[in-house]
């Protein structure tokens, strides 16, 4: 499947993320020529953790404790999971959700979605989304995907990403906006995924970019 | 004159291209109509210029003369708007809209007209001069003819064609496709000579892997392709569903270049076994699907460029070295392995705006030109469509 980078906006230091971002970054792909409007898109975290159980019955000590479990927009039949601690990455029928449900081994804490609009750009496709906390809706960070067509091998893709996020950084300095769109940095190695790009690759770049959304989301409330 | 038609792209193909050419002969009689008019009052004017007592009479014939200019300019510009529209003049139409099997015929920048492209490659063309297309047009027939009607002989050819391009004598009409060279064209000499060419590429170019296919086989694998894409849980594309048919060189029609990660590359030959390559395609090592063939179109802007381009250095390369044609071909493929890393050369930059097509492209043209001795220069330059200064 074609690659895929991900980006989230990082707030300078002291200001408040607010959902004027999302429509500058909006009006940014907007303004380039040739842009489409691609309807909207949403994908949804949920953040699970293991029940605990009768502590008199011996434990497996490798259960992870809390688990990731991510539904893509792109993969609405599917639901994936994301385990940090051991570098693993599970794919599923969504139909596992009620699975998980029904056993009660694990239960959802708290949930984020992605929702926004997404472009197409003549070989590329740019989602920008908000990141919101469920349930109040309270607004975390703004991610935008840029997925390169044609491309699915990540080192060939590796120059084309580089300078397209080159292009969009200048095109959104222009804006004046309080912050910059960082890249999602991760070595997909450690969780031994390869050179093909997959949905796997993306579930680990959502995993580490909520993280750090809701790090710096925190240290600026 | 009879007042112009409404182009209807309702109507049926046959129509919409008979109506292209009845446009075309009016349009070059509108412009020999003006030619004659600007000859008209040139004369006038040099005539009361060397006789004073006729300049009343030619300021008459002159101000004549300028107002059936005027309505010829009106009428030519009215003729005009149907050929765009109906896309003869920029050839928008000539990739697609194959309805009936008929082309649109296509006006080229030098001003030819093009009136039946049976290749893709021959409307296409924009650069050779006259006698190239000349050449390749009777080519393309005479393939043709030996393709549907193999039970006529060339003698009868050579004897209707007495101030055309003539064919030597051939000792075997079904393997002399090349009218211009000595008919030493045997098949078991063409075994090996594919093979070699082949074998060369492959050392010259390591990073990229080439199979061959019967055009069948080749079709079976096309489809195998996009199942196999459809299915994300495998990582690695099925590779070598088919076994090459590269024992068997006499009936090879599909050659199939694969840089991984960066492209596929599909080039046919024709006839079956020869070193004559008839078109190529590139398109994503993503794609799969019956619309993977030398003809086809790849749904990603990056590489249908790249293939309008290989259009032209095709030709190029039969123009110039038909021998070679195809040696020259697959080097200039191959050299496409950093397409998307290697930057423009005259910008320096990898991604660049392509204003009238507003996408963003990696540079697509590399330079094709052989040096006087008809060696490839290792097509080492790329440029992007904006920075490329000369369509080569």
């Amino acid at each position: 499947m074609p690659v895929k980078w991900l980006m989230h906006f990082q707030p300078n230091q002291g200001t408040t993320l607010t959902s004027q971002v999302m429509t500058e970054a909006c009006a940014v792909a907007e303004s380039f020529p040739g842009v489409s409007r691609d309807g909207r898109w949403r994908s949804s975290m949920t953040f699970y953790r293991a029940v605990p159980r009768d502590q008199s019955l011996p434990q497996p000590s490798d259960l992870p404790r809390d688990l990731i479990g991510i539904s893509l927009h792109d993969l609405p039949n599917e639901f994936l999971f994301v385990m940090r601690s051991q570098r693993l990455i599970l794919r599923a029928q969504s139909s596992v959700q009620t699975v998980i449900d029904k056993l009660q081994s694990y239960k959802g804490r708290f949930f984020i979605n992605f929702e926004g609009v997404q472009y197409k750009w003549g070989d590329f496709k740019l989602r920008i989304g908000k990141c919101l906390y469920n349930p109040n809706e309270s607004l975390r960070g703004i991610v935008m995907e840029v997925e390169y067509l044609p491309l699915s091998s990540m080192d060939k893709s590796q120059r084309v990403m580089e300078e397209f996020y080159e292009i969009w950084r200048e095109a959104v300095a222009s804006k004046l906006l309080a912050g910059q769109f960082i890249n999602t940095e991760v070595n997909f190695s450690e969780y031994g995924l390869g050179d093909s790009y997959t949905p796997q690759h993306t579930a680990v770049l959502y995993g580490m970019c909520v993280v750090q959304v809701i790090a710096s989301s925190n240290k600026n409330q | 004159m009879e007042p112009p038609q409404l182009a209807g792209s309702g109507d049926a193909p046959p129509k919409q291209v008979a109506q292209a050419m009845d446009r075309l002969g009016r349009a070059a009689r509108l412009i020999a109509e003006i030619r004659l008019g600007a000859d008209r009052i040139l004369e006038a004017l040099l005539a009361s210029n060397e006789n004073p007592r006729l300049s009343e009479k030619a300021a008459e014939l002159t101000l004549g003369e300028e107002d059936a200019m005027r309505r010829h300019f009106l009428d030519l510009r009215t003729v005009g708007k149907q050929l765009e529209e109906s896309g003869v003049l920029s050839g928008a139409l000539r990739s697609r809209g194959n309805s009936w099997g008929l082309h649109m015929p296509l006006v080229c920048p030098d001003g030819a007209v093009v009136a039946y492209a049976w290749k893709r490659q021959l409307a296409g063309q924009a650069g050779a001069s006259a006698v190239d297309r000349a050449r390749l047009a009777l080519k393309a027939f005479s393939d043709q003819k030996r393709r549907f009607f193999p039970q006529l002989e060339d003698d009868q050819l050579n004897r209707s064609n007495n101030d055309t391009i003539k064919f030597p004598p051939t000792k075997r009409p079904r393997l002399s496709h090349k009218p211009t060279q000595s008919p030493n064209v045997d098949s078991t000499e063409q075994k090996p000579m594919l093979a070699d060419i082949l074998k060369i590429i492959e050392t010259e170019a390591p990073g990229v892997t080439i199979s061959t296919y019967q055009r069948l086989e080749w079709s079976k694998r096309a489809e195998s392709l996009a199942s196999t894409m459809n299915d994300h849980s495998l990582d690695q594309p099925k590779e070598q569903i088919f076994a090459n048919s590269s024992s068997n060189f006499n009936e090879v029609a599909v050659i199939e270049l694969v840089a991984s990660g960066v492209f596929r590359v599909l080039v046919s030959l024709h006839p079956a076994g020869s070193t004559d390559p008839d078109a190529v395609a590139f398109f994503s090592p993503n794609e799969g699907g019956s619309y993977l063939h030398s003809r086809g179109m790849s749904v990603h802007h990056v590489f249908k460029h790249v293939t309008e381009y290989a259009d032209k250095a095709l030709q190029y390369f039969h123009s110039s070295d038909p021998n070679k044609a195809l040696s020259h071909l697959l080097s200039w493929i191959c050299s496409h392995q950093s397409l998307f890393t290697k930057i423009c050369s005259k910008c320096n930059k990898l991604l660049a705006m392509d204003k009238s097509l507003a996408v963003l492209l990696p540079p697509v043209h590399r330079p094709y030109l052989l040096n006087s001795k008809g060696q490839d220069q290792d097509f080492a330059t790329a440029y992007h469509i904006g920075c490329s200064s000369y369509d080569v």
